[in-house]
């Protein structure tokens, strides 16, 4: 009787192992080096995938799946290659760029893509009503700052024409050496003109062209599916103009929270991850060092202060804020990924311009400053609030300044978090008191983080206006000589940080953990990983 | 003694609280709870004045530091002492955790009483109301409650958790008033010309005090579990304060590479819900009328 049990059980134990294990489910990782599918970390839902009203790094780096400019970047060298357009002329004095139009770029319904298609688009971006936050990337074109700020209201004197029907000709402000790899960004990408007015006018904002199944681009892939805070799913797009380069069948962009995410790779749910959280750092370094990977970056993270709010208004107040934060040991012993602190805005070796340290670590300093401002030992100083986008690292280092402002300065401060999205929201808003940010370079040139300070630019929620520093900025963008406008951009990060509308605390080193399957990742200043140059290599 | 004192004497031996205390005097698990948590009441309250660290005192040189002599607990990531985090976290959570039991106590009891005495339509429509609340699920009102006050504070910890503990409060008072409500005694005391209010309060409610006392004891712990679980979601109490939820959220995500961060405030956790459980089951065995000596 119990050994006939006992034979049962052994069977149908059996039985079940054999089932779990015949039907154990093949991981994303898996099934992705089969089917050339890539998973892919962005820590954040996407607030947009509408090229002109993004501005957000998570939201570029699924929209280069999708659309594709007059020029692309090398993965490996940055260097500028082809896109749309095959070829280019450049006059002697640099002005004057002709763009001679691929025949075979397409957009994914089949439509060839257009010099036309670019004007329409630099004609959305630029058009005030459409109220983009970075249309000031399009500012080197001639007269477009004109336009976008209403002073010229006929779109046709801007500076871009089409000459024929693959010719695209673009006259510049003034020289910008950066020019070619500027059109590989976001701002300067083309919209499908009829999918734009199929789904509402050119200037409106919320329309439903960016839903699957509407989306029509130009680039590699096509958006597939968007589930929100699920997935954004691409696959090839069969009319790239390049279908050869393209290695991978589709890419599943994964917004998972980054604490999460990291779970989610050791499951073999990612081949790559948005970052790695910082208390694991360590660990990996130790255990796992082939797969966490860390690159320098061309980034700034920083504390943007509103000008405009109660003491905040006061430079003493944000001096002594930025001078108690102990950014060496913030580095050392919090972060660990080998950031350096930042005592100046713009990260070391911008297009070969290193900023001066700008300001000391001084807590005496600050308090006396603080003393002067009216508040001794943070006597009568208003409660604030420090609001940033939810995550463990970031909240690690609001906890680790919050008590540094707490007992060097005597100021309490609350902490706050919103999701990505939220968040953006609040900060384009300028409902915050102190806010968590960062930047990273469009290109490699300070102007893409000193052009923030400007009174009129898109991204700068501090409410802090400077007609001199505006004036420097505008200088060095006509200064051609190298060595001139570096001496003019340390000027105005002379006065940038004279006034400390933003407290600069680290600059960037990005780190994520990648799985040995994935080629063609390659760490880049700008933390810009083009799709093409991936392959999925499946070693088992 | 006389006969006055010994009839005094006999009355007394026969009442809620003498009885009790004999039923809790012979269940020994009762006895570990209370003086489990005494202790770790008192620590919480009286700990962080024997350790030379302050709640918020980092020395970001010394994060994630395994125990030692100098921190008992170990530390956490900014370098902060976990024993001093711990037992602070500890006075949040047990404050919390009796703050907003009596909170829902008073809502519950009032509420309850007044629709088992008022009876028909009325009650009708207060337990029918409950039940409508009851089905909301409970996180979502919490995050209503944020959306809508956007600081978030204690306060607001509070009335979450009033807001749906209180529930289950009002029924069981409820239960007891319809049953008492009928019985000759509330007859006769109407008969005297007894006010309503005089009837619930010197006649119904003192004879609810078993279920409630009962179900108070049992409210502690899941409250404090609640703050936990809202903490842990990022919606209780905000940095840099600490309370055993939050330290938990934190200690879970390293469970693997500091182990410390977890076990410490989880062993906390886990025998003050134990010793509350205990003292809770003890009360309602003494408590209990049909319990038989």
């Amino acid at each position: 009787m119990h050994r006939r049990y006992f034979i049962t059980t052994l069977c149908l134990s059996c039985l079940l192992w054999m089932t779990v294990g015949c039907t154990k489910k093949k991981t994303n990782v898996e099934l992705g080096n089969t089917t050339q599918e890539l998973y892919l970390g962005i820590g954040a839902e996407p607030a947009t995938l509408d090229p002109h009203l993004s501005t957000g790094l998570t939201e570029y780096s699924i929209m280069m799946a999708f659309l594709e400019g007059l020029t692309t970047l090398d993965a490996e060298t940055m260097r500028v290659l082809p896109g749309v357009a095959k070829s280019w002329d450049i006059s002697e004095d640099g002005l004057l760029y002709t763009f001679h139009f691929d025949p075979n770029a397409c957009w994914s319904n089949g439509d060839r893509v257009t010099p036309e298609d670019f004007l329409f688009s630099f004609e959305r971006i630029l058009t005030p009503l459409l109220g983009a936050p970075y249309a000031y990337m399009l500012y080197p074109m001639r007269d477009a700052e004109a336009f976008h700020t209403g002073k010229l209201t006929d779109f046709s004197k801007v500076g871009a024409t089409a000459i024929d029907d693959h010719t695209l000709q673009i006259e510049l402000e003034q020289a910008t050496p950066y020019f070619l790899s500027l059109l590989a960004h976001n701002t300067w990408f083309p919209v499908h003109p009829p999918t734009i007015l199929k789904h509402g006018s050119m200037t409106e904002r919320i329309s439903k062209w960016t839903k699957a199944g509407n989306y029509v681009g130009n680039g590699p892939y096509l958006l597939k599916k968007w589930r929100l805070n699920t997935e954004v799913y691409a696959v090839k797009n069969p009319h790239f103009r390049d279908i050869e380069s393209v290695n991978l069948n589709g890419i599943h962009f994964l917004p998972i929270e980054i604490d999460t995410e990291e779970r989610a790779f050791r499951s073999g749910h990612l081949h790559i991850t948005a970052t790695v959280p910082i208390h694991r750092i360590d660990w990996y370094r130790e255990h796992r060092p082939e797969t966490i990977n860390f690159a320098t970056s061309l980034g700034v993270y920083y504390y943007m202060l509103n000008t405009s709010r109660g003491p905040l208004a006061d430079p003493r107040v944000r001096k002594a804020l930025a001078y108690t934060i102990n950014r060496e040991e913030l580095t050392k012993h919090v972060l660990k990924a080998g950031q350096q602190p930042a005592y100046h805005f713009t990260p070391p070796n911008a297009g070969g311009y290193n900023a001066e340290a700008r300001f000391p670590y001084d807590p005496d300093l600050a308090r006396q400053l603080l003393a002067e401002a009216g508040f001794p030992d943070g006597k009568g100083f208003p409660a604030f609030e420090l609001l940033y986008n939810t995550s463990e690292s970031h909240r690690t280092i609001a906890v680790a300044i919050q008590q540094m402002w707490k007992k060097e300065l005597g100021i309490n401060i609350e902490l706050h978090n919103q999701e990505w999205k939220a968040y953006l929201s609040t900060r384009e808003a300028g409902e915050f008191d102190i806010l968590r940010a960062s930047w990273f370079g469009d290109y490699d040139d300070p102007n893409t983080f000193l052009s923030l300070g400007e009174t009129n630019n898109g991204n700068n929620h501090t409410e802090w206006s400077s007609p001199e520093y505006d004036a420097l900025i505008k200088q060095a963008a006509v200064t051609l000589d190298p060595e001139a406008r570096k001496a003019i951009f340390q000027k105005a990060e002379a006065i940038l940080l004279d006034e400390m509308p933003v407290i600069p605390i680290y600059f960037y080193v990005t780190s994520r953990l990648i799985d040995d399957a994935v080629q063609g990742w390659y760490p880049s200043i700008l933390d810009n990983h083009p799709y093409q140059a991936i392959k999925l290599i499946d070693n088992e | 003694m006389t006969k006055q004192e010994r009839e005094k004497a006999a009355l007394e031996a026969t009442s809620l609280g003498r009885d009790a205390w004999e039923h809790i005097k012979r269940n020994r698990m009762a006895q570990i709870g209370g003086v489990l948590f005494i202790t770790i009441t008192l620590m919480c309250w009286i700990g962080p004045w024997l350790s030379s660290y302050s709640l918020n005192q980092q020395d970001l040189a010394y994060g994630a530091q395994s125990p030692s002599a100098q921190h008992w607990f170990g530390t956490d990531d900014l370098g902060r002492d976990l024993f001093v985090r711990i037992l602070i976290g500890g006075r949040i959570s047990i404050g919390v955790g009796f703050a907003a039991t009596f909170i829902a106590l008073v809502i519950g009891v009032i509420y309850g009483s007044i629709a088992g005495y008022v009876g028909g339509k009325v009650e009708d429509l207060m337990m029918r109301f409950v039940d409508a609340v009851y089905a909301l699920p409970f996180t979502m009102i919490v995050i209503i409650l944020t959306v809508t006050f956007d600081k978030k504070s204690i306060i607001l910890i509070f009335m979450a958790i009033g807001a749906v503990e209180w529930l289950t409060m009002a029924r069981i008072v409820r239960g007891q008033t319809r049953a008492l409500r009928k019985l000759n005694f509330i007859d006769a005391a109407k008969v005297y010309g007894a006010s309503h209010f005089r009837i619930l309060i010197r006649h119904i409610l003192p004879n609810c005090l078993g279920p409630i006392i009962v179900f108070t004891t049992l409210m502690i712990p899941s409250v404090i579990l609640l703050e936990s679980v809202l903490s842990f979601l990022g919606l209780g109490v905000q940095p840099p304060m600490s309370s055993w939820g939050v330290l938990i959220n934190e200690g879970a995500k390293k469970i693997d590479i500091y182990p410390w961060q977890l076990i410490f405030p989880a062993l906390f956790f886990s025998i003050t819900l134990f010793a509350l459980n205990f003292i809770g089951d003890g009360l309602r065995d003494a408590l209990d009328p049909k319990e038989t000596k």
